[in-house]
């Protein structure tokens, strides 16, 4: 029941929290909820078993008998840390929103809470349909959140938000229920099980688009590809980032990104083999355009937060590399590099959403000289700062040095292209800090009137997590790849016919659950043989 | 011909026989009060009553196939399931007309008496399998409608809606009926049941049951407002006062599409390409169509109407995935179920905009609910719900009302329509989310008019809490609608 309770409980606080008379203890309230979310979730490494790669806490119940849609749901290690990225950040958000959300508090906390059973729910959903609600779902509190306490361009901004995701989205949904009819000739009986999708060998033709893995790989894909944003279509981000309230930004970035890039890890590569290699160039060049186009228009940008958007561009580029040079090195890189621009964009959009209540500007140019005024800010600035361009020790260069040595191994040329990117990482965020942190002070930083205060007690509890993260991340990065070594280096093994087993050796109850729910089901599926593990690649 | 009625004909027709009876009653008391209308509640009681008698005896009698009147009705699963719609949208416009500006008051007993005898036309439609019985039908709904269009407190609009209406109307009548003459010409029967065995035939033998056939549908286009046969539908919709917009919209639109189903949705008829073709382009144009003109709409009710007009395509794909398949049921019973989630969130839609009008002649437009989220955090909850759930997002009723309809057309193969049916739903996103971000994201100082409107309030929260409680549950109800038409 873990995973059930990890998915639901935060909308049963969203209805405390809607509920709820006191508006004076409401943040305290919503606060302590999420930590509970997070000290939950934690519970799953009790569980967890890291040496296999098989779907683990598996809870399955029949939910639309009709079409063979369940009530599916389970992890393995590379829904796992995503997971915890997102009851990580939830309470961090909250404490970080203290003072900047001040109108219809009620609302935020409720719609924050939405916002996390979605997102928890498509991580951990291994039914289309299933997945699919929790998928859509996600855009209602988003666009809420955007669309209420944004910025002046607020509408235009959530609008586009929602139209971008939802248009790729539709396609999906086609392809799902097609593939549900697949599974329906392949085996008799329709089912919109995720593992029941895998088993299916959808006839590849190279050479030509009109092939039929070739079209649903790029239903899918395209809904992933809008959600990471890569290059061409990833407009809507710096519109929803700019216009959208620090907390926004921070899930936004740290979280909702990903589900694209988990996408593409859970559904596009195992689903579709044969189409994401052939196709793996296409994904490799956009996420390469998307690295260099990323970081040069950051570079110009005369807001620090619409800079930072468009590094999101760029760093998840490196992630799409990553996830198509479809080797140990790549693949781990990628999950690794998820969590990383999780923690490190999160914490900058923390930042700067900091300065920006002190002075109500994100221009660049009016800044300056801030080092001698704030100076503990400064510190917590450079090292995210730091982490953001990967310098070594730091989590950033875990995630970008494995993707690129990836990308290397499988297709160098890519790779020349991308290592551009670390320099220009550093080139446009060294800048903005230069021009931020020192030379003369700024029109806003020696205002007289309005002295700036250096972080108070509550900002360095938000931020101080976030920086042991970024140090532990960097300096032990094996003590987080261990729990997905095994499920990412099965996917990378056996991408050509891609099967995940139902754990039975998991924990007793949760086993016992499944067992009891759909007995003959589960088992015929666990009876298959189960994929051996092969060695790893590569020594981490 | 031996005309016999048998009881087990009484039986199956006493839905019908009690609501008409029922109809009577409002009036019947008020001529012996001395032409005094009664206490409006009263009215409103009597006529729930009679509504939810009519629905209990469909329940009993009606859905076991069986037919009456020589073959001219048949009571199955679809007469059951649209019946069923079209006597609970008739409810919840009843109520919404109780507390309209532009309805309660006087002549409220004529009203209802009129409302109720349109749906004794819509029962008649739902379970017709003969022609001319689905004219009567037909007419005997329409014609009510024109009256109770014409008899809004509202002076100006609502008498062109009427007029519009009425011509227009008859003009459909006139064509369904002229093909109906064709289509007995050219058969010599004018029962479905009669020509559909060898429609196959005729259809690519006779230019004349070709001819009679497209009539008819042209007839059922203009009714379920098909493009290019919509034109009417805007200001219709938007002259008329709202819980009859409601109520054409819903429970009009829901009988109609029964009985083009009933007429047009079979194999023999629809397998042949050149209809096939048609209306697979109808359908394609409706939803496009509807869909963009929406965008350009500020008044809140003719913004509803276009979006119906789009509904009505993807009904219309539904339909064409009935008539293709060979296992009738699912194709059918996603019509059903789309019908069923639809009236569902767009009663809620026009009873929200019922409840903002404060005069019977004031015009609502979306910039007006600026600030609604504030003073009435509950209702504009509820009218977000309606419309995610128009915009078909999960885990709204809408979302699976689209998933079942769009899962047969793929099913059949129609994946193209598929396509067209969900790239539409992103362009509806955005008029969709129009009224949304003017109620939460722009000050202003909207509420719901001063009269009471408590009726109309529990109507809306339930349907509300309907419209997500029920996507939840959405796979029993869909199976046993399912199952009911096999």
């Amino acid at each position: 029941m873990i995973l059930s309770t990890i998915v639901f409980l935060p909308l049963l606080f969203a209805l405390i929290v809607a509920v709820w008379p006191n508006a004076k203890t409401l943040r305290p309230l919503a606060l302590g909820f999420a930590v509970i979310e997070f000290i939950v979730s934690l519970g799953l490494f009790q569980q967890f078993d890291a040496n296999t790669a098989s779907l683990q806490m598996v809870e399955r119940y029949m939910w639309i008998e009709r079409f063979g849609i369940s009530y599916f749901m389970g992890i393995d290690g590379i829904s796992l840390w995503l997971v915890l990225l997102t009851t990580f950040l939830t309470p961090i958000i909250i404490l970080a929103s203290w003072t900047s959300i001040t109108e219809k508090v009620k609302g935020f906390h409720v719609c924050m809470f939405i916002l996390q059973t979605a997102m928890l729910g498509t991580f951990l959903a291994m039914d289309a349909i299933f997945f699919y609600v929790f998928w859509e779902l996600s855009l209602v509190p988003m666009y809420f959140m955007v669309g209420i306490w944004g910025g002046t361009r607020r509408i235009y901004a959530t609008v586009k938000f929602f139209i971008y995701t939802m248009a790729g989205s539709v396609l999906m949904l086609v392809a799902m229920i097609y593939m549900m009819y697949l599974t329906q000739e392949a085996t008799g009986h329709m089912s919109a099980s995720l593992l029941e999708f895998y088993k299916l060998k959808i006839p590849f033709v190279g050479g030509t688009f009109f092939s039929l893995q070739t079209l649903l790989f790029f239903a899918f894909a395209l809904a992933f590809a809008i959600k990471v944003p890569a290059f061409p279509v990833h407009t809507w981000l710096p519109d929803a980032h700019v216009e959208a309230p620090t907390p926004g930004s921070v899930i936004l970035a740290g979280v909702m990104l990903k589900m694209g890039t988990y996408g593409f890890m859970r559904w596009v590569i195992p689903l579709f083999p044969e189409a994401s290699e052939y196709w793996a160039w296409l994904f490799m060049l956009i996420g390469t355009v998307g690295i260099i186009y990323g970081a040069l228009v950051a570079m110009v940008q005369p807001d620090v937060k619409k800079l930072v958007a468009y590094s999101s561009v760029s760093h998840m580029g490196y992630i799409l590399l990553g996830l198509f040079a479809f080797n140990a090195y790549g693949m781990n890189g990628g999950l690794y590099q998820m969590l990383n621009h999780g923690i490190s964009t999160g914490a900058l959009f923390i930042l700067i959403g900091m300065i920006y209540e002190r002075t109500h500007s994100r221009e660049i140019s009016k800044y300056g000289g801030l080092a001698g005024v704030l100076p503990l800010f400064t510190i917590f600035f450079f090292i995210i700062t730091l982490s953001s361009i990967a310098v070594p020790m730091t989590n950033g260069f875990v995630g970008e040095f494995f993707i690129l040595m990836g990308t290397f191994k499988a297709q160098p040329v890519f790779a020349y292209f991308a290592v551009t990117g670390v320099v220009l990482g550093a080139v446009y965020m060294l800048w903005m800090f230069k021009r931020v942190f020192f030379g003369p002070q700024g029109e806003l930083v020696k205002d007289e009137h309005h002295p700036l205060h250096d972080l108070n007690a509550r900002e360095i509890t938000v931020l101080v997590p976030l920086v042991i993260m970024v140090f532990w991340m960097g300096l032990f990065p094996n003590q987080f790849l261990n729990y997905s070594k095994a499920s990412v280096d099965h996917l990378v093994n056996h991408r050509g016919s891609y099967n995940l087993t139902i754990s039975e050796s998991g924990s007793a109850a949760a086993t016992q659950v499944s067992a009891e729910a759909v007995p003959t089901d589960v088992k015929a599926e666990a009876t298959t043989p189960a994929a051996t593990e092969a060695p790893a690649q590569g020594d981490k | 011909m031996n005309i016999g009625i048998g009881l087990s004909d009484i039986l199956l027709v006493s839905p019908m026989l009690a609501l008409f009876l029922a109809s009577l009653i409002p009036l019947t008391v008020k001529v012996l009060r001395g032409n005094r209308e009664q206490n409006a509640i009263v009215t409103l009681s009597q006529a729930l009553l009679g509504l939810i008698v009519s629905a209990g005896l469909l329940m009993v009698f009606g859905g076991a196939g069986k037919t009456a009147f020589n073959n001219g009705l048949i009571f199955d699963g679809v007469t059951l399931w649209m019946g069923l719609i079209a006597l609970f949208s008739a409810a919840v416009a009843m109520i919404m007309m109780y507390e309209n500006p532009a309805t309660k008051g006087k002549q409220f007993s004529e009203l209802i008496f009129l409302a109720m005898s349109s749906a004794v036309g819509m029962l008649i439609l739902v379970s017709a399998v003969d022609l001319l019985m689905v004219f009567i039908g037909l007419e005997m709904m329409s014609l009510s409608l024109y009256l109770m269009i014409a008899m809004s407190h509202e002076e100006k609009l609502s008498k062109e809606a009427a007029l519009k209406y009425f011509i227009l109307g008859s003009f459909a009548s006139a064509l369904f009926l002229y093909g109906v003459a064709f289509i007995f010409g050219s058969t010599g029967g004018t029962n479905i049941l009669g020509f559909m065995e060898n429609a196959a035939e005729l259809v690519q033998n006779s230019r004349l049951f070709l001819f009679g056939i497209s009539f008819v549908i042209l007839g059922f286009c203009f009714k379920v407002s098909i493009a290019p046969f919509h034109a009417w539908t805007p200001d219709v919709y938007q002259g008329s006062p709202t819980p009859h917009t409601a109520f054409m919209a819903t429970a009009v639109k829901a009988v109609s599409f029964a009985a083009f189903l009933r007429v047009i949705a079979t194999k023999s008829l629809i397998g042949s390409d050149h209809l096939f073709d048609m209306l697979q382009w109808l359908a394609v144009i409706t939803m496009i169509v509807g869909n963009t003109a929406a965008i350009m709409q500020n008044n809140l009710k003719r913004m509803i109407a276009y979006s119906s007009v789009a509904h009505s395509g993807y009904v219309l794909v539904g339909v064409i995935t009935a008539g293709v398949s060979d296992d009738g049921a699912f194709g059918a019973s996603g019509v059903i179920f789309y019908l069923l989630s639809y009236a569902l969130m767009t009663l809620g839609a026009f009873a929200i905009a019922s409840m903002l009008e404060r005069s019977e002649s004031h015009i609502v437009n979306i910039d007006d609910l600026a600030g609604f989220a504030k003073k009435r955090p509950m209702l504009s909850l509820c009218l977000t719900v309606f419309l995610l759930s128009l915009a078909g997002i999960p885990p709204t009723l809408g979302f699976f009302g689209k998933f079942y309809l769009f899962n047969a057309a793929i099913g059949e193969g129609l994946l193209w329509l598929a396509i067209w049916g969900v790239l539409n739903s992103v362009i509806a996103v955005y008029y969709y989310l129009r009224p949304i971000v003017v109620m939460y994201m722009k000050d202003g100082e909207a509420d719901v008019a001063e009269y009471s409107l408590n009726a109309t309030t529990v109507t809306v929260v339930v349907m509300a809490v309907a419209i997500i409680v029920l996507g939840f549950v959405s796979g029993p109800l869909f199976s046993a609608v399912e199952k009911s038409l096999l």
